[in-house]
């Protein structure tokens, strides 16, 4: 089947959901807004790929796209051995998208850490806490305008002496 | 310790120092915080070819409570490090404490905002074993390095343990 | 004297456990709080992050060539495999294809981690079993295979072999004396260790009917790697997309049945063996040859010789190395996904046409995994989570990145 035939028989359905398809090296995107994702990816499911084989997402500061976040799904067919990408585009301010954990459990763990890389938050998830970071950490560290070193975080702790020797050796 | 020819009375002279020290030095029961790739070089160490059981140290212990000698491999994260202090302030006197590799010594390539950048800012740490991650000799080269810091022990050092 | 016990004088209360994360079975990076009915477990909540150290952030600023380093550090048991998918992935960003020599050297030491890495993850599962010969076994060949690795990149474990377009270096010379030495080994070690295991009592009851996923829950929870094909996944990227030169070689997938530990333990076994088979077939058919495509594509350093002896050879490498120098990509985004010993392995990375990669994603294998831990848990006892947490084969380093 190809992918091609995949594409037009998406726009027809979705029609102005679907911003562009885009192709580089032989690697399918379909760009559409974030708020349809779901029934996109099931969709796509139910035509055949079957696998969602990584969640991420990009923050487009100053790459430029059609809105500030993409998060990016890799869809696999083990049938077809076909792959294609999906990025949904969600808005700077209170970026959200529904959770398509109800499609494959992987994302769960997956959209817990776009969420706390990010701060994309996802509809319908089921516990989106923070997974990598400690619950009181501040700030999306992936997001571009996030200090690579920081913000004193790694600095913020009591300082443990040394309670034997009287000199320090 | 210097032992008299007297082999009918199989006497030996030394310093309680001494002997405590040879004692301490030789049974050191390591708790490995091996937490990445530098976790990996410390199992090597323990393993069939570098055999930490040489030196006295394969009593891997994972409880805290049960060692004297604290490895920390590998990187040690903002979300880590509360963890670390608690086993090492679990760890009952005397103890030492090794730093193994770049990661814990001083964050090595991870300048990021989740990597502390030397984890003796928050605990004392007493020998530095340098690599990313240093071999297998890096690591007992340290263990004998802590084992000449405990030969130099005084009987007031031990008095000021609490 | 025969007291009238019923089920319900039996209910106990809820205990909560907390596992980990300085726990031996953990490998001190993991912790799980275990709700528990006496012994079983009626839900395992797995929390992760004790290693996250930022290593997508940092890929955003270091060059393409640095962050190779970087990926060493995200799967300490098989760092060449790390390497090896990054600069596929890269490659493949920038339209390069490396020389035929360095995509079979590429293969040889793919191989060769895997071959590594199944030896610690058993002797891993074993140890935490209460097996401890078995480490000691593979860890000897696994040393063996790391003085192979010394002699090909310079250190044992964290080795940055690759570069994009080919190779840091050739292998030296002798080394496939060394590798069909290390290979002639394999297979006794191989059999020592099913000797040691496969019949035990112990080892069956503690393996057999635990932790067992189903091929239904593998596809939906994303699982890969041995862990999927235990459970009768037929899906093998060195056969179904053959990356590198994987199709040239002849080798048999390895599938389970049950899906449980032993079937996972029992994968890895047969895959130690179909990787020799393939370091085998590699070492007859090595071609000769470069390792790196031209240096005049402005992609790789110039030869050492070059760069001694003449002052364009110099200037060709100091515009390579100097930070406002060096390649350019074009402005795009690639996903190259490769075989993992734990997995489906892919690197996507996104170009913004800088000398620095706009975001680097590591498709981790170990997260995923792992990510089926709560559901297999529940209905099993303490001692099992330290079975199933072996047979995942869990690297914090890719866990948390």
């Amino acid at each position: 089947m190809a992918i091609s035939d995949l594409t037009t028989r998406l726009q027809e359905k979705f029609q102005e959901s679907i911003l562009d398809v885009s192709e580089y090296n032989g690697e399918v995107s379909i760009n559409v807004k974030g708020l349809v994702i779901l029934e996109i990816l099931s969709f796509l499911k139910s035509d055949g790929f079957n696998f969602l084989v990584d969640l991420t997402a990009v923050d487009n500061l100053t790459l430029g796209g059609y809105d500030r976040f993409a998060v990016v799904y890799h869809l696999l067919s083990h049938e077809n051995v076909e792959r294609i990408v999906v990025k949904a585009y969600v808005p700077e301010e209170k970026p959200s998208l529904p959770s398509v954990e109800s499609l494959w459990k992987s994302a769960n763990w997956q959209e817990r850490e776009v969420y706390d890389l990010y701060g994309i938050e996802f509809e319908g998830h089921p516990n989106l806490i923070r997974i990598m970071n400690p619950d009181e950490f501040e700030g999306h560290p992936l997001r571009k305008d996030f200090p690579r070193q920081g913000r004193e975080q790694r600095k913020d702790f009591p300082v443990v002496e040394r309670m034997t020797r009287g000199k320090r050796l | 310790m210097g032992l008299i020819h007297d082999t009918k009375s199989n006497v030996l002279t030394t310093t309680v120092e001494a002997a405590v020290n040879w004692g301490r030095k030789n049974s050191l029961w390591p708790m490995p915080f091996g937490t990445a790739c530098c976790g990996i070089e410390l199992m090597a160490a323990l393993a069939s070819r570098s055999d930490i059981a040489r030196f006295g140290a394969e009593a891997i212990r994972f409880s805290p409570r049960q060692s004297d000698l604290l490895v920390v491999a590998g990187r040690i994260t903002i979300k880590m490090m509360p963890v670390l202090q608690r086993i090492y302030e679990q760890m009952p006197e005397p103890k030492w404490v090794i730093s193994m590799g770049a990661c814990a010594s001083s964050g090595g390539v991870f300048d990021t905002y989740s990597v502390i950048q030397g984890i003796d800012q928050f605990i004392p740490v007493d020998v530095y074993v340098p690599g990313c991650p240093p071999r297998p000799e890096g690591l007992l080269d340290g263990l004998m390095k802590i084992q000449k810091l405990i030969e130099k022990e005084t009987f007031s050092d031990y008095s000021k343990r609490k | 004297m025969n007291p009238q016990v019923t089920a319900k004088s039996l209910e106990t209360e809820k205990m909560v456990l907390n596992f980990g994360p300085s726990h031996p079975a953990t490998h001190g990076t993991l912790r799980v709080i275990m709700e528990l009915d006496g012994e079983t477990v009626i839900k395992a909540t797995p929390e992760i992050g004790f290693l996250h150290s930022g290593f997508e952030k940092l890929g955003e600023h270091l060059d393409f060539n640095q962050y190779v380093t970087i990926t060493d550090r995200m799967n300490y048991l098989s760092p060449l495999c790390n390497n090896v998918a990054y600069a596929l992935s890269a490659e493949k960003l920038m339209n390069i294809d490396v020389p035929k020599r360095a995509r079979y050297i590429r293969i040889l030491m793919c191989e060769l981690s895997r071959i590594a890495d199944h030896l610690l993850s058993i002797g891993m599962l074993a140890v935490d079993i209460g097996a401890f010969t078995v480490f000691l076994y593979g860890f000897r060949l696994r040393e063996n295979i790391y003085d192979l690795f010394e002699a090909a990149t310079g250190t044992r474990l964290t080795t940055s072999y690759t570069r994009i377009g080919g190779l840091m270096r050739d292998i030296p010379e002798g080394f496939e004396t060394g590798v069909a030495k290390v290979l002639d080994e394999v297979g006794k070690v191989a059999d020592e260790i099913e000797t040691l295991l496969n019949r035990n009592r112990i080892w069956q009851k503690r393996t057999k009917g635990v932790g067992v996923i189903s091929k239904e829950n593998a596809n939906s929870y994303g699982i890969t790697g041995p862990a999927a094909r235990a459970t009768g996944v037929d899906w093998d990227l060195r056969i179904k997309e053959p990356y590198s030169d994987y199709d040239e070689f002849n080798f048999d997938v390895v599938i389970g049945v049950n899906g449980d530990v032993f079937d996972r333990y029992l994968v890895r076994m047969e895959e130690i063996r179909q990787s020799a088979k393939i370091c085998r077939q590699v070492l007859d058919k090595m071609p000769g040859g470069e390792v790196n495509i031209d240096s005049d594509s402005k992609f790789v350093l110039p030869p050492k010789e070059d760069v001694y002896n003449s002052i364009e050879g110099l200037i060709h490498h100091f515009e390579q190395i100097m930070p406002n120098r060096g390649m350019i990509p074009p402005k795009g985004e690639s996903y190259v996904a490769t075989e993992s010993p734990n997995g489906e392995l892919g690197y996507y990375i996104v170009s913004d046409g800088s000398r620095t990669p706009y975001r680097v994603r590591t498709r981790p294998p170990s997260l995923i995994n792992y990510s089926i831990f709560s559901k297999i848990m529940v209905g099993g006892m303490i001692s099992d989570a330290v079975a199933i947490l072996g047979s995942l084969n869990v690297i914090a380093g890719e866990l948390d990145r």
